[in-house]
């Protein structure tokens, strides 16, 4: 299979977007390495303390005019946007698959569930209405108005390098505030596309900002009186004692949603045929690195042979994955982003075997298609007879690596699910209905899937997250992120 | 190598559309009585791809099983090059037969192996399976002629 034609040649700069202009930095400047292919296609800088606090000054000064823009002005500019979005769908994919190495189909699926964002946000003119009630008292009228609040800071990861941050900016727009983004230095180019097209919907300049960089940048934001609020997505250690802690410090809002350890529980009853494809999807899709990616398979019963066919069929199909560059259209998994994440999943494994798990397919040596070197590929990894206590069983790997636990009843998976510490995508996988009712009502988890493998809400939905998943109270996406972004002005009125 | 992705089986439906498409305007160019069916039917082809791609790209997301969908044999689907140059009508309308069943099945398998797991996309391959077969009737109908 040849491969879909790359969107970047060469080796390109990376600037950063402030007040409406593409400036240099002077900052540090790192390579940025396509993790499939271990070439240069990027540099990025990492910006210094005055760029983000100009950046910040450009979307201040942007603000009142911007707030006073109609909804409905808003929301064209957002609509332009999104036919931009889809006139450019697949330059965005393929950029996505350069930069961070997921296959076509995953960038792709990242892409659409980023216009989705944008697309829901067109609706602000009713999303952000108020409401009002007619004598309160004796004459006295009483209503709410969502206002914008003013700068917003926006942090993305590098697993989701281009819907990530659309899970926040088009509402934060879109209510009528400015936004400084900071991507992850290591896949900056999906941001940097972003702003050209938000550049050529028109936002006005300063209303829509991106600075690259890292801590420097990140502090700079988290110090900064005139940003309001944050969000977050990234490591519950930065999430919780980094952005959740100093955003409480200084009064900011803020979301962090943060890390997992999410399990898939398997019933016996379960359809088989098609639940093993959505495990591959969950456990493996992105090379496993995302907060939703299924960590632990836990099989209920205590049915030796199910559990004994069940496992084959996991193995079989697991050990058949093609991995490879992602722009080869018949890949199925690639690599992770770095060497370091690499080195990191290759240590857990080795941690696997020490405390006993047993290691039923190994990934350390993959076979990897298209001549592309090793660096930073893991095959599909399974690990059996994985207990809580082990720490592949709890702690988060980011890395296609899959911990097999047993329970007896359902009741036990819902307790070994809800010791966990983390709370953000479990499943269950069944034919039963009392099953997945008990299983939803009884586990702690802010994001339930019923024979989903990969629980993400869609943009009309909340993307939840509990216990050490989530830092917060309102979310990303839809009406939780309209009112994350805007305050409650409430009039009172009299008239004598 | 079998197809698994729904990238690929996209693309191998995007090829066969293309190259049945170039069938029937060479039929229409060396059949001058049913020229104009044979133009419908290429023209009908780009429809159905524009169709497919736009289903495709308006559902794949990360959270359903694009890479895993499918586990298809492109050497099951594939159309000969051209017709011989002194090849019978008859006989070219049969190819044409022979063609259509195969791409009917070609989405017929694709839909049945991806019902679960690629939302509309497999409804979509059975809405254009559906269409086809109708063109089964009509390549039928002209050897009765």
């Amino acid at each position: 299979m040849a491969l879909l034609e790359e969107p970047i040649k060469g080796i390109k700069e990376v600037k950063n977007y402030i007040n409406g202009e593409w400036v240099d930095s002077k900052g540090k400047i790192v390579d940025v390495v396509n993790p499939a292919t271990g070439k240069v296609m990027g540099k990025c800088p990492i910006s210094t303390k005055a760029e983000i606090n100009a950046a910040v000054e450009a979307a201040k000064e942007a603000f009142p005019d911007w707030r006073r823009t109609t909804p409905l002005a808003r929301s064209r500019t957002l609509f332009r946007m999104k036919n931009l979005l889809e006139e450019n769908f697949e330059e965005l994919s393929r950029i996505q698959t350069m930069e961070h190495g997921k296959t076509i189909d995953e960038s792709r699926g990242e892409t659409r569930r980023g216009i989705e964002n944008v697309e829901v946000s067109c609706g602000i003119p009713t999303l952000m209405q108020g409401y009002y009630s007619e004598d309160v008292a004796s004459g006295i009228d009483e209503w709410v108005i969502p206002t914008p609040m003013g700068v917003f800071g926006i942090i993305g990861p590098f697993n989701f390098p281009f819907m990530i941050p659309l899970w926040s900016a088009p509402y934060a727009v879109a209510t009528g505030n400015c936004i400084v983004i900071k991507p992850s230095s290591e896949v900056p180019f999906s941001q940097m596309r972003l702003a050209e097209l938000a550049e050529e919907a028109g936002f006005p300049p300063g209303v829509w900002n991106v600075v690259n960089g890292g801590r420097t940048v990140v502090d700079g934001m988290l110090e900064h009186k005139d940003i309001v609020g944050i969000t977050f997505v990234g490591s519950t250690p930065i999430g919780k004692d980094v952005i959740y802690k100093r955003c409480g410090e200084t009064g900011k809002r803020v979301i962090a949603q943060c890390g997992a350890k999410n399990f898939m529980v398997i019933m016996p009853d379960c359809n088989v045929k098609a639940t093993v494809p959505a495990l591959m999807t969950s456990f493996f899709g992105n090379a496993g690195q995302r907060c939703l990616a299924g960590a632990n398979l836990l099989i209920v019963g205590e049915d030796d042979k199910f559990y004994n066919s069940f496992m084959e069929e996991v193995t079989n199909m697991s050990s058949r994955i093609k991995m490879g560059y992602g722009l080869d259209e018949s890949i199925q998994m690639g690599p992770v982003r770095d060497k370091e994440k690499r080195d990191n999943i290759m240590g857990y494994i080795e941690i696997g075997i020490k405390e006993g798990a047993r290691l039923r397919l190994d990934g350390r040596k993959p076979k990897v298609e298209g001549g592309c070197p090793d660096t930073c590929f893991v095959g599909p990894t399974i690990f059996e007879n994985v207990t809580s206590d082990m720490r592949i069983g709890s702690e988060e790997i980011f890395g296609p690596v899959m911990g097999v636990f047993r329970a007896k009843t359902l009741d036990e998976a819902v307790q070994i699910c809800n010791a966990s510490p983390f709370g953000n995508g479990h499943a269950i996988f069944t034919q039963n209905g009392r099953s997945a009712r008990d299983f939803q009502y009884n586990v702690t988890s802010g994001n339930v899937g019923i024979n989903i493998g990969i629980v993400a809400p869609v943009a009309l939905f909340p993307f939840s997250g509990m216990k050490d998943s989530f830092f917060g109270i309102l979310h990303t996406q839809g009406q939780e992120a309209v009112r994350f972004f805007t305050e409650s002005k409430v009039v009172i009125q009299r008239w004598f | 190598m079998g197809i698994s992705t729904c990238s690929e089986a996209i693309s191998l439906s995007k090829e066969l559309e293309n190259n049945s498409a170039k069938f029937y305007q060479e039929l229409s160019n060396r059949y001058e009585q049913e020229k104009e069916l044979f133009l419908a039917f290429a023209k009908e082809n780009e429809k159905y791809v524009k169709q497919i791609e736009r289903t495709y790209y308006g559902v794949i997301t990360d959270a359903i099983e694009g890479c895993f969908a499918f586990d298809l044999n492109p050497e099951d689907f594939q159309i000969k090059g051209t017709l011989p140059k002194d090849d019978s009508y008859s006989n070219a309308v049969k190819e044409a037969l022979a063609m259509e069943e195969m791409i009917i099945n070609f989405y017929q398998v694709a839909a049945e192996q991806s019902k679960h797991l690629m939302a509309d996309v497999p409804r979509s391959f059975t809405m254009v399976a559906k269409k086809r077969t109708e063109r089964l009737t009509k390549l039928k109908s002209l050897l009765e002629k």
